[in-house]
């Protein structure tokens, strides 16, 4: 059985581990020993006769394959309607056929899964809003890339990823350390403009516990000054946790299980710790999917909840603007045409359409609003949903996949884009840099800062 | 004054001004000099695909890459390195505002020196989806003084000998002052202090009459005797003052010139980076673009 030096089927446990499989330029070796990696049918098998309820094994089963998805998926669209874009193809030529086969599938078989489960598939789960029977492929998906990354065949990126979930229960190589001193750092710099601004950490009791995206820390640390200036304006009684504040989870892209549940056991120890009210997490879609909507399965809790109240970050916003805790200056309303981005993961599939909206009205000046079509649950993914941004094996499928959203901005008219969500904030960018169609694209918290009008006790004394 | 010289540079032709008056403390002062390179900007997933900044492609990065972006800046300085003696180079992924703010936390230099402007934001690898530029970013945020050269500094060869001190009488020109007085103290330089009376905006909706700027000014010149001159006297030898009526940033650039200054001095306290100042500039970014000698940007007090 011959296993890889880098592709195998072991996960990535070490810091050594990781930097080796990162000078894997590109993941040229990992993909080369890839080819000739076996399939451990057995383990297969067993894995799915123990993890295959009777929920998938109902859909797999009742697939009429009647079509209806075709249509749904705008890969299939973008795709010239490749009939092998058809969702239920997708699902049935790939998870069907494994449990057909009873896990008797070669080393060709998996690569045609995983370009499948990780190129053809974003787990935006539109299909299954239009599926007569309710059958919801994207989930299915989800479950097949756990069977892949169990049997070594995932994207290299999303082998690291998931390893750094492992390593640093963070996406990227941050610490806590790191995480803590460099929130401390935004705030020493932005103090001088907000006297008062300060961000606690780990205070227990607070009415909020607040959660990031290790990408803010790495590279645009600007985003939790932001955070804790808002925070500070509206009066909130906040906290970070110095561990457990990582809330996004690329093992949930990579299908490894285990990291999954890691991941969220170390945000949901923090909630423990420090009993807050509520937990806020950033503008980010799949880190509310991960940690809010799923998490509590994965680390196997009864009620299917976090240990404490937790919501998206545009939750808490709407409900501050509603309430009056952050006041918009009128004066200062966004006056050009706008639209917004429904991030699949928190507006599909956890019903926050309206709230984004509600946000909307508050922050732009009226008739500058453009939505675009369809959208709220009918909207479409970015184009780099699901670990489909971040995997260079895939990047000309992803660039073509951007198509479908950058039509959908150009149709509404709009030339600015707000994007509550990294990973569609990203796909916007790469859009713009692939297609150059002239917009802008921001999150929600620097277009709050620029208007928000900052009550008197807190102004700057001359 | 200067031990330790923090150059962040784009390692081209923009950064060439700069360079030639970083080399040239760093030899002066026999201070460290560290070249700071931010070779490029991330695109996704954990920075390692990354835009190069010269090349302008997505390359993907690993050891050997960074050792090649280290070896050409290091062959790009080649000459200035023949003669500086404390030196290193340092290539960083990121925006590089951000990570020159990081460096400048981790190695707390006396003074950073910046690199010209890199082009257009619609040009620019670095500028990418960020609002304000470079500049502004780290003068708003940086630890310590911030030099900017942006022209070739025609009168930079021999060491820095005459200083303007251009202020507007904040308490962030009150830090600007405190080091220009050590500078000018340490290096033995000639100091001009210099308020420009602005009348390029409206006062209260109506144009003042010269009489009223002549008041001004004698009451900005009485500002200056008691602000500034009474803490200098007996310590800088050679000084002067002036106040002039104007656009201020443009008579800041005039004075310097008919002064032969060497340097400006100035305080940034700009807080905004919009794009509509981005574009206008504040007087210190107008100053710093006009100039015809490198300019020092300083933004609170200086630690010691």
């Amino acid at each position: 059985m011959p296993e890889g030096t880098l592709c195998n089927k072991k996960p990535i446990e070490t810091e050594e581990a990781l930097k080796t499989l990162l000078g894997d330029t590109g993941g040229k070796t990992y993909y080369e020993e890839m080819k000739s990696l076996d399939v451990d049918s057995e383990l297969l098998w067993k894995t799915i006769q123990n993890t295959l309820k009777s929920r998938m094994k109902t859909w797999l089963e009742i697939c009429a394959h009647c079509g209806m998805c075709a249509d749904s998926c705008f890969l299939y669209l973008i795709n010239d309607r490749d009939p092998k874009q058809v969702p239920a193809y997708k699902i049935q030529s790939t998870l069907g056929e494994i449990v057909k086969r009873q896990g008797k599938v070669d080393n060709d078989f998996m690569h045609m899964a995983m370009e499948t489960a990780w190129a053809k598939c974003t787990c935006c789960n539109r299909c299954g809003m239009y599926c007569p029977h309710g059958i919801d492929i994207g989930i299915m998906f989800g479950y097949l890339r756990g069977l892949l990354y169990q049997q070594g065949f995932v994207p290299w990126e999303l082998k690291i990823g998931a390893g750094m979930h492992r390593v640093y229960r963070a996406q990227m190589d941050v610490t806590d350390e790191d995480f803590v001193e460099t929130f401390e750092w935004m705030v020493e710099e932005y103090e001088e403009d907000y006297p008062g601004l300060e961000v606690p950490v780990d205070m227990e009791g607070a009415d909020i516990m607040y959660t990031v995206n290790a990408r803010e820390v790495k590279h645009y640390p600007e985003d939790l000054a932001e955070a804790a200036i808002l925070f500070h304006l509206a009066g909130e009684s906040w906290t970070v946790p110095s561990s457990g504040w990582e809330q996004t989870s690329l093992a949930m892209f990579a299908g490894d299980w285990a990291a999954c549940k890691m991941q969220v056991e170390s945000v949901y120890a923090a909630m423990e710790r420090l009993k807050p009210k509520r937990m806020v997490g950033t503008e980010c879609g799949h880190a509310h999917r991960a940690t809010v909507i799923e998490g509590p399965y994965w680390a196997g809790r009864s009620n299917g909840k976090p240990p404490a109240e937790s919501i998206h970050y545009v939750e808490w916003l709407a409900e501050a603007l509603r309430e009056g805790k952050l006041r918009v200056d009128p004066a200062k309303r966004i006056k050009r045409p706008v639209t917004l981005q429904d991030s699949c993961n928190y507006i599909r599939n956890h019903g926050l359409k309206e709230i984004t909206r509600e946000i909307m009205s508050y922050i732009v000046e009226p008739g500058y609003f453009m939505d675009m079509a369809p959208n709220r649950e009918h909207n479409y993914c970015c184009g780099g949903g699901g670990g489909f941004n971040g995997i260079g094996l895939f990047r000309p499928q992803r660039n073509k996949a951007l198509i479908t959203k950058r039509d959908q901005i150009l149709n509404s008219g709009a030339d600015l884009v707000i994007a509550p969500c990294h990973n569609c904030w990203d796909a916007i960018r790469d859009l713009e840099e692939e297609y150059k169609i002239g917009i802008e694209w921001s999150f929600l918290k620097p277009l709050l800062i620029s208007m928000v009008e900052i009550p008197e006790h807190l102004q700057i004394k001359e | 004054m200067f031990k330790k010289i923090l150059f962040a540079t784009s390692a081209t032709e923009a950064s060439d001004h700069a360079a030639r008056v970083a080399f040239n403390m760093a030899l002066n002062y026999k201070a460290h000099i560290s070249i700071f390179h931010v070779m490029g900007v991330p695109t996704r997933g954990f920075s390692q695909v990354v835009l190069d900044v010269k090349t302008r492609e997505e390359v993907v990065l690993d050891d050997e890459y960074v050792a090649w972006v280290e070896e050409e800046v290091k062959t790009y300085y080649a000459k200035q390195l023949e003669t500086a003696e404390n030196f290193d180079i340092k290539v960083a992924i990121g925006f590089p505002h951000r990570e020159i703010l990081r460096e400048a936390r981790q190695s707390r230099p006396d003074l950073i020196v910046l690199g010209g402007s890199t082009g257009e934001p619609e040009e620019s690898v670095y500028k990418r989806g960020m609002v304000g530029s470079t500049l502004q970013r780290v003068a708003k945020a940086a630890p310590c003084p911030v030099l900017v050269v942006n022209r070739p500094a025609a009168s930079f060869w021999g060491g820095m000998s005459n200083i303007v001190f251009g202020t507007d009488f904040s308490k962030a020109s009150d830090a600007a002052f405190e080091f220009a007085c050590k500078f000018a103290k340490a290096l033995g330089c000639e100091m001009h202090i210099f308020h420009a009376l602005d009348i390029s905006t409206m006062h209260m909706g109506r144009m003042l009459t010269q009489d009223e700027i002549e008041t001004r000014i004698r009451e900005s010149l009485r500002r200056i005797r008691g602000k500034y001159i009474s803490k200098i006297k007996g310590e800088i030898q050679d000084y002067a003052f002036d106040v002039w009526e104007g656009v201020p940033y443009v008579e800041v650039v005039k004075y310097a010139r008919e002064k032969h200054a060497d340097l400006i001095v100035m305080a940034h306290h700009n807080r905004k980076t919009s794009e509509e100042d981005n574009r206008l500039g504040s007087n210190i970014e107008q100053v710093i673009v006009r100039a015809g000698c490198p300019v020092i940007s300083v933004n609170k007090q200086v630690r010691n």
